[in-house]
C-alpha cells in the first residue's frame, strides 16, 4: 500500500547563528514579551547588566501580546536601534 | 522563539529566556524553524506565582548565561 | 511502475551507448524541446536550428568536475556554430562549477530537473549530441576517452571547425559517472507524477506488506489517538473531487511551524479524519480562518489552558452535506460534524506541527480538542443567523471559528417563562467564564441556545441586544466585591478599569461581566426538547485571538 505523506515535508531552511563578538558593546534590547511577572525579572536583569556592562546602552521594549510574534514594525525598530536582543520571559 | 530567530537572521545576536518547563517545546520549535542552536536560557519554573524576591533571584542566576549566550 | 519504465529506457539507451563509432547511427527519438535560463539570466531555447551538445552535470559528481574543462574546450572550439551547453542540476552547484572552472560555456539551470527527466538522464555527466535537424545523434555517459575523442571529431565534422589539439593520451581511459538527481526517489516521484498528469505532488510513503497501515499511522505520530483512514492516492483523488480548487494551491500557512498547506495536503488529512469529499470545502475554509493572525491558532494550540477552535457552519451547505444542528448537536454521531472538526485538528497537527508535549502545552486539555463542529439551526432561530449578522447573505455558506478555552458547559433553566428571566439565567451562568470574579471580561463567548430557550426569546420578541443588555444587568456587581483579596486572590484589578487608587465611589461602581456586550455571540442549535443553553468561554482577549468567518466555496 502507498500513502500520501500528510505532514509538512519541507526540510527546514537551515539557518546559522549570527557571529558573536567577544564582548557586549553598543546597544542591547531588552524585549518584554508581556507575560505577567516578566517585568520584575527584566527590571532586575537590566540593573545587573547595567552594573556589569557600563559601556553598553540598554533599551527596553514591550510586545503587545506574548501570544504572538512581535509586529514587524517593532522588530525592525529593535534591529535598527540595537546590536543584541534579550527576549524574556516565557513560561 | 520566532522573534529570536528573526533577530539572528537579521545579524543581531539574540537570546530567549523561558521557564524550564519549556525546554523541550523550545527545542522542537527551534528545529522546525531551522536554527536548532538558537540561544536560550531557562530559569526555574514557576513564574506566575513567584514572589518579587524569587523573580529577582531568578534574574541574578541567569545574567551570566545571558551574557555568554550573546558573546559565545 | 516508474522503476520498470526507467529500466526499459535504460536498456534501450545502453544499446545506443554501445555504438562506438560515434554519430554514425541515427537516434531513434527526437529529444524534447525546452527553454532554460543560463547563469547570467539569459534564456536558452532548444532546439535552435543549430547542432547542439547538451552536457548534463551536477556539482558533487567528480567525473562532471573532471569533464567540464574539456566541455568548455569544446565550447571554445565549436561554440560559434553549435549550442554547446552545460545543463546543471542544482542552482547553487551550477554557480560553483562556473566559478571553479571559469566556464565560458553557458550553464543552464535545470534545478527543477524537468529537462533531465525529459531527456531520461540516468548518469551524469551525460552528453547528448543533437544534429541541426533536432535528431539525437548520440549519447555518452560518464567519461570514456575514446568515445569523447570520437565526439570531438564528430563535432568538428558537423560544425566544419577544427578540433582542438588535445593530448588524449594524458586522459584516463574511463571514469564512471554518478546518478542523475532526477532519479533520486522523491524527485523521480514528483517528476513522474507531473509528467503523467497526476494531480498529486506530495511525497509518497510505501508501506511494506507486513505493515498494518493503521498501526503505521499511529507509530508515525499521525493520529489524534483514534484510528485514521490511510490517505492513499486513490482516496485523496476522490476527496479532491469535492473542490474546484487546484490541488497545489496553498490555502494557508499553518503555525506554529509555518507550513504551507496545499489543498492536496489538507485533503490527505480530511481523508484520515473520515470526511466525505463534499465536506472538503468546509475544512478548507475553516483552516483558512484559523490560520489568520486574528484567530492566532499558534496561541490556541500552545496555551497551557484547554483551548481549541470551535467551528460553526451557516448557510445552505448545512443541509447539502447533512450536518447536525438538532438533537446531540454538540455530541457525537453525525459524520459531517465529527469529521470536519477532526480534519481541521489533524491538519493543524500534521502540517503545523502542534502536538501534545511539544508545542501543545495544555495542562488539562478537553475532549473538544478531538473535534468541535456544528451547524446553526437557522430555521429555528428567532434572530438573524450568525453569518448574516456578520454581513454575509443568508444564501451564502460560511464557516466561523471561535477560539474557546475548552469544551462547553450548560445553563439549566426549565422554569423561566419569559425572556427577561431566561436572560438573567444565562447571565448568571456566563459569570463563571474565566473566573466568576473576573469582570470587565474581554474574551468573546459563544452561547448555543437550544430551540426551547430560543422560542422563549422569540415569543417575547427580544432582540440579541436585549439579551446582552440583560446579561450585563444581572452580572453588574460593585467593584468592592470583585477585587482580588486575601480570601480569593483572583478578581478584577482596578487597573483593568483605568483606576489607580479606588475611591469609595469607584468601589461602589457596578461592573458588569463583559467589557463589550457584543463579545457575547449567540447561535441557535440543539434538540427541540430540553431547556438548556450551552456556553463556550473564549480563550484570551481579542487582541490575542478572536473569531473569524470565511466564505465556503460553492461547488
Amino acid at each position: 500500500m502507498e500513502i500520501i505523506d500528510p505532514t509538512d515535508e519541507r526540510v527546514p531552511v537551515r539557518r546559522t547563528l549570527t557571529a558573536r563578538p567577544p564582548k557586549l558593546r553598543g546597544a542591547v534590547a531588552l524585549l518584554d514579551i508581556s507575560k505577567p511577572r516578566g517585568d520584575v525579572f527584566l527590571d532586575r536583569l537590566a540593573e545587573l547588566l547595567a552594573e556589569r556592562l557600563p559601556q553598553v546602552k540598554l533599551n527596553r521594549y514591550r510586545k503587545p501580546t506574548f501570544t504572538k510574534p512581535a509586529p514587524d514594525e517593532l522588530r525592525r525598530l529593535i534591529a535598527a536601534e540595537n546590536d543584541f536582543v534579550i527576549e524574556a520571559l516565557a513560561d | 522563539m520566532h522573534d529570536s530567530i528573526w533577530f539572528e537572521s537579521s545579524a543581531r545576536p539574540a537570546v530567549f529566556l523561558a521557564s524550564s518547563v519549556f525546554a523541550e517545546a523550545a527545542q522542537k520549535q527551534a528545529d522546525a524553524l531551522g536554527l536548532p542552536e538558537v540561544r536560550r536560557v531557562f530559569v526555574p519554573h514557576p513564574i506566575q506565582d513567584a514572589t518579587n524576591d524569587e523573580m529577582k533571584g531568578k534574574a541574578e542566576a541567569a545574567v551570566e548565561q545571558v551574557i555568554t549566550a550573546l558573546t559565545r | 511502475m516508474l522503476r520498470a519504465l526507467l529500466r526499459t529506457n535504460f536498456q534501450l539507451r545502453r544499446a545506443h551507448g554501445k555504438i562506438s563509432a560515434v554519430g554514425k547511427t541515427p537516434s531513434l527519438k527526437s529529444p524534447p524541446s525546452f527553454a532554460l535560463l543560463d547563469a547570467t539570466g539569459r534564456e536558452r531555447s532548444f532546439p535552435s536550428g543549430c547542432p547542439a551538445m547538451l552536457c548534463f552535470v551536477k556539482e558533487d559528481c567528480p567525473t562532471c568536475d573532471f569533464s567540464l574543462p574539456l566541455i568548455d574546450g569544446a565550447f571554445r572550439a565549436f561554440g560559434e556554430t553549435a549550442d554547446i551547453w552545460a545543463i546543471g542540476q542544482e542552482r547553487e552547484g551550477n554557480l560553483k562549477l562556473v566559478a571553479r572552472h571559469k566556464l565560458g560555456l553557458p550553464m543552464l539551470d535545470d534545478s527543477a530537473l524537468r529537462v533531465s527527466y525529459g531527456f531520461e538522464i540516468e548518469i551524469v555527466p551525460t552528453i547528448v549530441l543533437v544534429g541541426a535537424d533536432g535528431a539525437e545523434l548520440c549519447r555518452l555517459e560518464g567519461f570514456v576517452r575514446d568515445e569523447w575523442r570520437g565526439l570531438f571529431a564528430k563535432l568538428a565534422e558537423i560544425t566544419d571547425k577544427a578540433a582542438p589539439a588535445l593530448d588524449w593520451g594524458a586522459y584516463p581511459a574511463w571514469r564512471a559517472g554518478c546518478g542523475s538527481k532526477s532519479l533520486e526517489p522523491q524527485a523521480a516521484q514528483q517528476l513522474e507524477a507531473e509528467a503523467s498528469g497526476s494531480r498529486l505532488r506530495a511525497r509518497r510513503i510505501e508501506l511494506g506488506s507486513a505493515e498494518d497501515p493503521f498501526e503505521f499511522m499511529f507509530e508515525r505520530g499521525l493520529t489524534d489517538g483514534l484510528p485514521v483512514i490511510p490517505p492513499t492516492p486513490e482516496r485523496i483523488l476522490a476527496m479532491l473531487q469535492g473542490t474546484r480548487r487546484d490541488p497545489q494551491e496553498v490555502v494557508a500557512i499553518v503555525p506554529p511551524n509555518m507550513a504551507p498547506a496545499t489543498v492536496e495536503k489538507i485533503a490527505a488529512n480530511a481523508v484520515m479524519a473520515g470526511c466525505k469529499p463534499e465536506y472538503l470545502p468546509v475544512v478548507l475554509a475553516a483552516l483558512e480562518a484559523v490560520c489568520t493572525p486574528e484567530f492566532n491558532i499558534h496561541g490556541v494550540m500552545a496555551t497551557t489552558w484547554g483551548a481549541t477552535p470551535v467551528i460553526v457552519v451557516n448557510g445552505p451547505v448545512r443541509h447539502k452535506i447533512g450536518m447536525n444542528m438538532g438533537r446531540m448537536v454538540l455530541g457525537y454521531g453525525n459524520r459531517a460534524n465529527a469529521t470536519i472538526g477532526r480534519a481541521l485538528k489533524l491538519a493543524i497537527r500534521n502540517l503545523g506541527g502542534a502536538r501534545p508535549g511539544e508545542v501543545e502545552q495544555t495542562a488539562l486539555g478537553s475532549a473538544g480538542k478531538y473535534t468541535t463542529c456544528f451547524a446553526e439551526w437557522e430555521e429555528r432561530n428567532p434572530w438573524q443567523p450568525l453569518h448574516v449578522e456578520r454581513g454575509f447573505k443568508r444564501e451564502q455558506s460560511v464557516v466561523t471559528v471561535f477560539p474557546v478555552e475548552s469544551g462547553s458547559r450548560q445553563v439549566w433553566d426549565q422554569t423561566s417563562r419569559n425572556a427577561r428571566s431566561l436572560a438573567a439565567s444565562l447571565g448568571l451562568g456566563l459569570e463563571a467564564c474565566g473566573h466568576p470574579k473576573a469582570h470587565n471580561y474581554e474574551p468573546e463567548v459563544l452561547i448555543v441556545v437550544a430551540p426551547e430557550h430560543a422560542a422563549t426569546f422569540g415569543r417575547d420578541g427580544w432582540t440579541k441586544a436585549q439579551v446582552r443588555e440583560r446579561i450585563q444587568e444581572v452580572t453588574a456587581r460593585p467593584l468592592a466585591k470583585l477585587l482580588p483579596s486575601s480570601e480569593c486572590a483572583v478578581g478584577t484589578p482596578p487597573a483593568s478599569l483605568g483606576i489607580k487608587e479606588p475611591t469609595a465611589a469607584d468601589l461602589a461602581r457596578l461592573i458588569p461581566k463583559f467589557r463589550r456586550p457584543e463579545s457575547i455571540n449567540i447561535v441557535v442549535a440543539g434538540g427541540e426538547a430540553g431547556k438548556f443553553t450551552a456556553i463556550f468561554a473564549g480563550w484570551y482577549d481579542p487582541a490575542a485571538a478572536r473569531s473569524v468567518s470565511r466564505l465556503i466555496e460553492e461547488v
